[in-house]
């Protein structure tokens, strides 16, 4: 075979991919494309989560330039950066847990299964009990099944939405496995709710089969194999609300695979929502209308290790075999 | 752009024997999948019912490009009378499983393919690989027609490729 000249890469559509930020630290998920940039779409490096496809994917540039002019009459010696900044925009395709959180741009709750009788509140009322995963009976809890019991086991069905997290016992700053879920200043602002963890956490499941008092779920927890003390409570969906405070902040890697098998990478170490929860609506026939989650996002700076410059986008093109470069 | 098309058929033919091995044809006395391109086959009045006829319509050559781009339409139509053992009252079955079965074909991922050189190809001697891929974007189905008790449709995909130095 010999080199054949480069083209514009074509390509159909962009996919998204989630990691987490240790908020605490205040360290993104770097993703490397010197030696992961190759990666099947569909099975991520760990710990990249899929999102899906996403559409309309915009990328805006709002980096400021300005002319140094010096003279008389003024004239331009040079240029300078005096501001850096990006965004992103785009809808997504599938209305998961993840994405819905992401879209919304704050803490989103999970809508636990109430106590009888509770009084109504817009982001769910006080929780049911949770139910606690066994340890020393049967077998031991994994990221894709929790020993609950054969007694609670019966409380749960197939098709179950639940959500694994530790007891709220106090905990400041940021809360939630995993992934930083929520922000809690006091354990007074939260009413030191033992399931406010769980009320906010992305550690959720859905349970696809019970057998012997365990819950197999139809896909990993994304936090892994439940901790100690770990319990599980239902939830009926999520809620996200206008006017919460939380930012949510997400390391963000956007990929187009061109149709000449070459691949060009976006990658965002910090994402940060710049706008409420929203919605783009497609018109399909009348009077149907296919409903998108719609998000846009403001990019934050990271250092690159290589000579300390200050990044908000990494942009890679790793060409086709065999193309001119 | 001989080559391209006859990458994207042999794609396709492939993606759907796989989907359904039992839809075959017999052409000219051999068994052979019933993906056919209308131009590769002796002229005739006869339409092969339940069965894909692949036609190359439309053409589009985009020169500002270090390898020229080439947009051709496949318009590929499809028709049968249903069985007979149900006296042609599945036939709407029958063409919704054509349907089915062609959208998930080109809905299939990759939508690329490498562009294959079949003009040396032959019994024993495999078709040569080129240096760049074939696309195509999504199908768009026309509305079904009645003629009689048979049922039809055609669906076109638009398909691409870069002209590579030399190829004709």
């Amino acid at each position: 075979m010999t080199q054949v000249a480069s083209v514009a890469p074509v390509t159909r559509r962009v996919r998204a991919y989630f990691a987490p930020v240790n908020r605490s630290a205040g360290l993104p998920t770097l993703f490397d494309p010197a030696q992961l940039g190759r990666f099947p779409l569909d099975t991520p490096p760990a710990p990249w989560v899929d999102l899906g496809w996403v559409s309309g994917f915009t990328r805006k540039c709002v980096t400021k330039v300005d002319a140094l002019r010096a003279g008389a009459p003024a004239a331009t010696v040079g240029q300078v950066r005096s501001e850096i900044e990006a965004t992103v925009a785009l809808e997504f395709e599938v209305w998961g847990r993840l994405q819905a959180t992401l879209a919304s741009g704050s803490q989103q709750t999970n809508l636990l299964t109430t106590v009888t009788g509770a009084a109504p509140n817009g982001s769910g009322g006080v929780a049911a009990a949770p139910v606690p995963l066994l340890t020393g009976t049967g077998l031991a809890s994994t990221a894709t099944s929790l020993n609950v019991g054969t007694a609670a086991a019966a409380g749960f069905s197939v098709g179950s939405l639940v959500a694994v997290d530790v007891d709220y016992t106090g905990q400041l700053g940021y809360i939630g496995t995993g992934v930083s879920a929520a922000y809690v200043q006091s354990a007074s602002a939260v009413g030191s709710d033992i399931n406010y963890v769980r009320r906010v956490t992305l550690n959720v499941g859905v349970v696809a089969a019970i057998a012997a008092g365990t819950l197999q779920l139809a896909s990993p927890l994304s936090a892994g194999v439940p901790a100690a003390g770990m319990q599980v409570s239902q939830l009926a969906g999520f809620c996200d609300r206008e006017g919460a405070s939380f930012f949510q902040e997400w390391s963000a890697l956007f990929v187009m695979a061109g149709a000449q098998g070459d691949r060009i990478l976006y990658h965002y170490p910090r994402l940060q929502a710049m706008q409420g929860s929203a919605e783009a609506a497609e018109a399909l026939a009348v009077p149907l209308e296919r409903v998108r989650l719609a998000a846009a996002f403001r990019a934050l700076p990271v250092k690159d290790a290589n000579d300390g410059e200050s990044v908000l986008c990494f942009r890679s093109y790793l060409p086709a075999a065999l193309r001119g470069i | 752009m001989q080559n391209a098309k006859d990458t994207f058929y042999t794609m396709l033919q492939g993606r759907l024997a796989i989907l359904n091995p039992s839809r075959t044809r017999v052409l000219r006395g051999v068994v052979r999948p019933a993906t056919l391109v209308d131009e590769n086959e002796l002229p005739t009045a006869w339409i092969p019912l339940d069965a894909f006829r692949l036609q190359w319509t439309r053409l589009q050559v985009t020169s500002a490009s270090p390898l020229p781009l080439v947009e051709m339409e496949c318009s590929i139509q499809y028709a049968t009378d249903g069985s007979s053992g149900n006296g042609g009252m599945d036939r709407g079955r029958l063409l919704a499983a054509m349907d089915a079965e062609l959208a998930t074909a080109l809905a299939a991922e990759p939508h690329t393919v490498a562009k294959m050189n079949y003009a040396t190809a032959g019994a024993g001697v495999a078709p040569t690989a080129m240096g760049t891929n074939v696309f195509w974007a999504d199908p768009v189905f026309g509305a079904a027609s009645t003629v009689g008790e048979r049922m039809e449709r055609t669906a076109t995909v638009q398909v691409f490729a870069n002209q590579e130095a030399g190829e004709l």
